[in-house]
């Protein structure tokens, strides 16, 4: 009846449908590595920030609210990660000397353990740029990589740049598309101080050759400002002065294949921007592990002889190492279990 | 226009010079002549376009070639550095008149002065002002090479050479950079360049023809696996080059692992899997020995079932034959059939009923 109106009435909401990730990539058919980034023992402030801006660098193939709690040991992230096809783990923890980040692979993988002499947070570096700048959809792709100075020659250096080179998807050449590039992560080994540099940049084009004015023109199409102007020709040819950065070398520009965006053209030279954005840090690897946080050191910064001169300043760490030696055997069923489902 | 011919014919009559009288009147023409546009004015050569004779391929290729030539037209229209006002079409098309006709001689024309020179003027500042643009960028590009630093220079050149490998790569990978070799600072970048580029590592590129060529791995059966790890496990333990081997093993297969390839190298959990997989077989096998006792159970019983009811069947249709027969014999005051005498069923030795 129309007297009696349900004045609660609730729109009807359609369900979204969470959009699952694909485990297997539809275009290379080859399997797209996941991860976790997640932390053991209590973490202070800004680690907690860094382990967020980590858990962003990694998307969109990884868990981006995982949620921790205390009693979760490493058995359990395993039993998730199995069915989950998640590959790497990228785990955090923090002594009394200094904070650790360690990268392993996921059934029984080898564990590269780092020691994280400085960080800055993604809030910090945002904070010290004149224009910071943060697209929509600038974590919407995974990122590239670079690693630079790691050469070929020793093993556990070549066992790094493997690692790493893993942890993102791997791009196809005939049908990747440029827009689909936008961030890089940059890892430049030091030779002398055997340091790692991490940064994290986003990538820009620009065309060259084209007046400030024009290109704003191009992107926004919003109308310009020619009070002071007497004619349109003037908008157009004036002689600004260019930018210290514009007038690049010959070798930053690039001959694009296709048209990115309003502004850039196919087959007309840009300029490769790069503008930070996420985490900064300066590793150092420590130690490789045989299994996941377990099984024999590999490789030891300081040699084999330097274990024991360690062992007090990585008591917690030992510690931790105990409790997680235990689930080994639990961890190598569900290992077992993922081999027998080859 | 009458009263302004007179005019001039008087002005004319005044200063008695012919020539400047006709002047006048071709300049006051060729103003007027400037309005018209060259379509209507100028006589074209174009046949009209002929489409019905030709076939269907060769009808869509000349409309598009019409079409195109639209476009051109309307771009040279607007292009200020072209000249092609009404005027100067008609002048070439008499000059290409004139050199069909008498190619020997060359008459030259009274040309009038041109309405066009104030175009030149604005072409030339537009080029001037180019040219100034370009000079003011050079400077500051000397400035700069000069006032950096070397080691931000490399800096620069190593993130931009990053950027660069990353696009080849995506895109060609056969295709060489330009190279400018006219400067010295850009030779200097080039050998920056090549030092760096020794030194660094991309993520995974796929091209698509490695796979195809690839050799077909058998998968080993776990049995022969856990036989594998085994071995390695001895030579693992052996005095004189088990430590190297161990080394060495341990090393190749933390690589592979980090690529993502599996290796089975631990004999305790292969046997474990091997032990599950029996398991799980001899599961199998005794379902499926209990599915096939109930099915044959199933069968006999319902086999059973039938021929106990086809039974059943068979003779309840004999009584109901043999009620119907005797129901006609049921009258009031008859038992039935008559069974025989009574002496009969003495003779035989059973007792005499008691009458």
């Amino acid at each position: 009846m129309a007297r009696f109106r349900n004045k609660n009435k609730k729109a009807f909401v359609k369900p979204t449908g969470k959009k699952k990730q694909p485990s297997v990539d539809h275009i290379t058919g080859d399997k797209i590595p996941k991860s976790f980034v997640f932390s053991r023992g209590k973490l202070p402030g800004p680690l907690k920030q860094l382990e967020l801006d980590l858990r962003k660098l990694m998307l969109p193939y990884t868990a981006l609210k995982l949620k921790e709690k205390k009693r979760n040991n490493l058995k359990d992230f395993l039993n998730v990660a199995g069915p989950m096809g998640v590959t790497h783990f990228l785990i955090l923890s923090k002594t009394e000397t200094a904070p650790y980040l360690r990268v392993a692979r996921t059934p029984q993988g080898p564990t590269l353990a780092f020691k994280i002499h400085e960080y800055s947070l993604a809030v910090d570096v945002a904070q010290s740029q004149l224009r910071p700048r943060c697209p929509q959809d600038l974590f919407k792709n995974s990122p590239l990589i670079v690693l630079s100075g790691f050469g070929t020659g020793d093993q556990h250096l070549k066992l790094t740049t493997i690692m790493f080179q893993n942890i993102f998807p791997a791009i196809d050449v005939n049908t990747v598309k440029l827009s689909t590039c936008q961030r890089i992560v940059l890892l430049h080994y030091n030779k002398d101080t055997k340091l790692v540099d991490f940064r994290h940049y986003s990538i820009r084009l620009q065309p060259v050759g084209v007046s400030r004015r024009l290109r704003k023109f191009v992107r926004n199409h919003q109308v310009p400002d020619l009070r002071s102007l007497q004619d349109v020709s003037d908008f157009v040819t004036k002689a600004g002065y260019g930018s210290e950065s514009e007038a690049d070398d010959e070798v930053a520009t690039v001959t694009l294949a296709s048209d990115l965006g309003r502004v850039n053209r196919a087959s007309t030279k840009s300029a490769v921007k790069l503008q930070e954005i996420g985490p900064r840090m300066t590793l150092q690897l420590m130690k490789i592990e045989e299994g996941l946080c377990s099984g024999g050191v590999i490789f030891n910064e300081f040699g084999p002889v330097g274990d024991n001169k360690k062992q007090d300043n990585k008591k917690p760490e030992d510690q931790e190492d105990a409790e997680e030696s235990e689930s080994e055997d639990i961890s190598a069923d569900e290992g077992e279990g993922e081999e027998e489902e080859d | 226009m009458g009263k302004e011919k007179q005019t001039l014919f008087d002005k004319a009559s005044s200063s008695g010079d012919l020539k400047s009288i006709i002047q006048q009147h071709t300049l006051f023409f060729d103003k007027l002549i400037e309005l018209i546009p060259a379509k209507f004015y100028v006589p074209s050569d174009d046949k009209k376009q002929w489409f019905q004779g030709l076939s269907k391929d060769e009808k869509a290729l000349a409309k598009k070639e019409s079409r195109e030539n639209i476009k051109k037209a309307r771009r040279e229209r607007f292009d200020p550095n072209s000249k092609k006002t009404t005027l100067d079409l008609l002048k070439q098309n008499l000059e290409k008149e004139k050199s069909n006709e008498d190619s020997d001689d060359e008459e030259t024309e009274v040309k009038p002065v041109m309405p066009g020179l104030e175009g030149d003027e604005r072409s030339v500042t537009y080029e001037e002002l180019r040219q100034r643009l370009r000079r003011k960028i050079e400077e500051l590009q000397a400035g700069r090479n000069a006032g950096s630093s070397d080691q931000s220079k490399k800096k620069n050149e190593k993130s931009e050479k990053k950027g660069i490998e990353q696009k080849k790569r995506k895109r060609d990978l056969g295709s060489e950079g330009q190279k400018s070799a006219s400067i010295d600072a850009s030779k200097k970048v080039e050998e920056d360049i090549a030092e760096a580029s020794k030194e660094l590592a991309f993520s995974h590129v796929k091209i698509g023809n490695e796979e195809k060529h690839g050799k077909k791995k058998r998968k080993l059966s776990k049995f022969m696996e856990l036989e594998k790890a085994q071995k390695i496990e001895e030579a693992k333990k052996d005095p004189e080059k088990g430590e190297m081997f161990a080394k060495k093993h341990s090393w190749k297969a933390a690589t592979s692992r980090a690529a993502g390839i599996k290796i089975h190298d631990n004999p305790k959990l292969l046997k474990q899997s091997l032990q599950k997989k029996k398991k799980k077989q001899q599961k199998n096998v005794e379902k499926w020995n209990e599915r096939i006792e109930t099915t044959e159970k199933m069968k006999a019983e319902r086999q059973q079932k039938r021929s106990e009811n086809i039974a059943e069947r068979s003779l309840q249709k004999k009584m109901r034959r043999i009620e119907k027969r005797e129901k006609k014999l049921m009258r009031p005051g008859f038992e039935g059939r008559k069974e025989g005498y009574i002496n009969q069923a003495v003779e035989t030795g059973m007792r005499r009923p008691a009458l």
